[in-house]
């Protein structure tokens, strides 16, 4: 894995950069690196990198309305927004192929800073069967359009380790 | 949440009544060297405390009655200063009384104000401060994107592109092709909505972007994210907007004409992915009304299977508004209000708030603006029919400019649009706007087109604060003690 070993503590003190004099204006630089988990989502992270959708779902009998609709959640929960009980983990990568299509869409001509999709970005909301949620994702090599039928790509080869590690292409 | 329960739909209670008396702006710019933050939270302060007609002699004494502070304060990132709220309280010399930080994205201005009002409603204050400011000019436009992007949810949402106006323009597209239709007219429907805007902001001496425009000028900018073009979106700005809310004892001990508020509040998944099918929360004018449930129920099913209120809608929006008409006696706003100032994030997300908040049904928010409800005076352009050009709207919105021809310092938007109604239901508004010599403390010089915006004899206000894709909205309104529906 990649190493970051960026030096936090020796700027120059002399090398400020002035931009204007009155009002006095300089530049402040910044380049934090942050070290982040995703904790209890890592099976739906790590499925991405292994060419699975992993979704999850409460399966608490009780529960109003998540448990009795069975509806996945994607992005997955850890615990059920509805009755916080643990949700369990399903494979869901097949349903998707199948069923798997666009809700909404957007053309991001002009990404901000650090964007790593392709541009222009096609960013998607994608509806998928028995998901209770539209996950936000992107799709490549197509121009998108609502109703669209598409089905996930997963980046095996070169993961990133990011949400950007699933994509979507129009449904062969 | 998708199912609630009584407890959660309970008419939110003001112990006792509040009341706003003062309002303090600075002038906003898209970048503000000559002046910190907190110098221009200064003369925010300075405006609301001395020229406000305030029974009190100079601003130590009306410091003296002030009990507690909130204040609003976006995003951290662009300010690059932690606990930015104690720098402005130091500034400002009011310690050591408590203050407190407020931070709901868009919504931060409203959410302020809701803090400090429940302050004084549960009679933990008699007098309040909400002040809320944004400088977003310390980065460049590429780098303040990524931080508002942090807004969106940071492992499934900002990766996709780094671009929060993205996030949101996947809701504007979807309303956009299912009630928009992508019709040429919705188009102009949203182009006269910005027209508006910047053409109410050139009477407005605070304004960043006054601009005499029209619908072919908006329909040839470039397009942001499709549908949505560069004069379709609000500004980014610098500045500070302050408040002041008091009991009733105190509010006419310090202003002759105080004026009653009050404030609701909702929200929604921070994540539009989140937002679950489910029933259409009915405002009061909608419960009986067979027409709008026979059109609702045809917008959930369907082929379509609409997302309600999700993806078209913003139920933030609806939560407040559904809170605020029932604390105040509200049934329909067109009729019981005589202006309001909406969250004008971009021109589609205008027409979408305008059915949250009841102006018009679900769908057929544009008739808000093609009724000319929306205008002081409906325009005589020739882009309204014969019969209604130069008459009288029913509703006019964003009198200020609003977001998109104001400001959008966001911490400070919600508490401008609520300090723009207070002058106007003062009777106030040429106080603070036709004087040149408010035009020249900015630098500027009051324009020879200049209209007077004063809504005649205005007697009660709404302002929607709105975050983002709609994750918190406050729904503040405002009356004369004279004109309160619910005794
Ligand atoms: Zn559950």
């Amino acid at each position: 894995m990649a190493k970051h070993s960026y030096e936090y503590n020796n700027m120059n003190p002399t090398a400020t950069v002035l931009r204007r004099l009155d009002p006095m204006v300089i530049e402040k630089p910044r380049n934090p690196i942050h070290i982040h988990t995703y904790g209890g989502e890592t099976p739906f992270f790590r499925g991405l990198t292994e060419g699975r959708l992993m979704a999850t779902k409460c399966v608490n009998k009780k529960c109003d309305p998540s448990g009795k609709a069975g509806y996945y959640h994607l992005p997955p929960r850890v615990y059920c927004p509805d009755c916080l009980e643990k949700m369990t983990w399903e494979d869901i990568t097949d349903l998707a192929r199948k069923t798997a299509r666009i809700h909404t869409h957007i053309t991001v001509a002009n990404p901000g800073a650090f964007n790593r999709v392709p541009v222009p970005c096609e960013i998607i909301s994608v509806e998928i069967d028995g998901v209770a949620t539209v996950i936000m994702s992107y799709l490549r090599g197509a121009k998108p359009e609502i109703g669209m039928p598409i089905e996930p790509v997963f980046e095996t080869a070169n993961p990133t380790y990011t949400i950007l590690d699933l994509s979507w292409v129009p449904r062969r | 949440m998708i199912k609630f329960g009584k407890g959660n739909l309970a008419t939110p209670k003001q112990m006792r009544p509040v009341y706003i008396v003062a309002a303090g702006m600075s002038d906003f710019k898209k970048h503000y060297p000559e002046k910190k933050t907190e110098e221009l939270a200064v003369e925010a302060f300075r405006m609301l405390a001395l020229e406000n007609g305030l029974k009190v002699d100079g601003i130590q004494e009306l410091k003296r009655h002030i009990h507690t502070c909130f204040y609003g304060h976006f995003a951290d990132h662009f300010g690059d200063q932690l606990l930015g709220e104690s720098v402005i309280h130091d500034r400002l010399g009011l310690d050591p009384m408590g203050n407190c930080g407020v931070k709901t994205g868009g919504a931060t201005g409203g959410s302020t104000i809701w803090m400090a009002a429940n302050a004084i409603a549960s009679g933990y204050s008699d007098c309040a401060l909400a002040m809320g400011w944004e400088r977003m000019d310390e980065v460049d436009t590429w780098t303040g994107n990524h931080y508002i992007a942090t807004a969106a949810d940071k492992d499934y949402e900002t990766e996709l592109g780094h671009i929060y106006t993205g996030y949101y323009a996947l809701m504007a597209q979807r309303y956009w092709k299912t009630f928009g239709k992508s019709s040429p007219k919705f188009r102009r429907t949203m182009s006269k909505i910005s027209v508006k805007n910047h053409g109410y902001a050139c009477s407005n001496p605070f304004a960043q972007a006054p601009a005499r425009i029209t619908v072919e000028d908006v329909e040839k900018s470039p397009i942001v994210a499709d549908p949505l073009r560069f004069y379709d979106a609000c500004l980014m700005s610098v500045g500070v907007a302050a408040v002041l809310l008091c009991d009733e004892e105190t509010a006419y001990k310090l202003s002759a004409h105080p004026i009653r508020l009050w404030i609701g509040a909702g929200s929604h998944t921070l994540r539009t992915a989140d937002r679950r099918i489910m029933d259409i929360p009915l405002l009061p004018n909608e419960e009986n009304n067979k027409d709008v449930l026979k059109l609702y129920a045809g917008l959930k099913g369907g082929k379509n299977k609409e997302r309600y209120p999700g993806f078209t809608g913003f139920l933030a929006a609806r939560m407040a508004a559904y809170y605020a008409y029932h604390m105040t006696g509200i049934v329909d706003p067109c009729e019981e209000l005589d202006l309001v100032e909406l969250h004008d994030a971009f021109t589609i997300s205008d027409i979408q708030t305008y059915e949250d908040i009841g102006l018009r049904p679900y769908s057929m928010g544009p008739d808000y603006i093609e009724s000319g409800d929306a205008y002081l005076k409906v325009p005589e352009d020739g882009t309204f029919p014969k019969s209604l050009a130069g008459k009288k709207g029913r509703l006019p919105s964003n009198l200020s400019g609003g977001l998109i021809g104001n400001m959008h310092a966001v911490g400070a938007t919600g508490i401008m649009q609520v300090g723009e109604l207070l002058w106007q239901l003062q009777g106030k508004w040429a106080h603070f706007h036709a004087r040149p010599e408010m035009w020249e403390r900015f630098g500027k010089k009051k324009p020879k087109d200049f209209v007077n915006l004063q809504v005649p004899n205005a007697k009660r206000g709404l302002a929607i604060s709105h975050a983002g894709v709609g994750s918190h909205v406050t729904c503040t309104i405002l009356m004369n003690p004279k004109s309160v529906i619910k005794k």
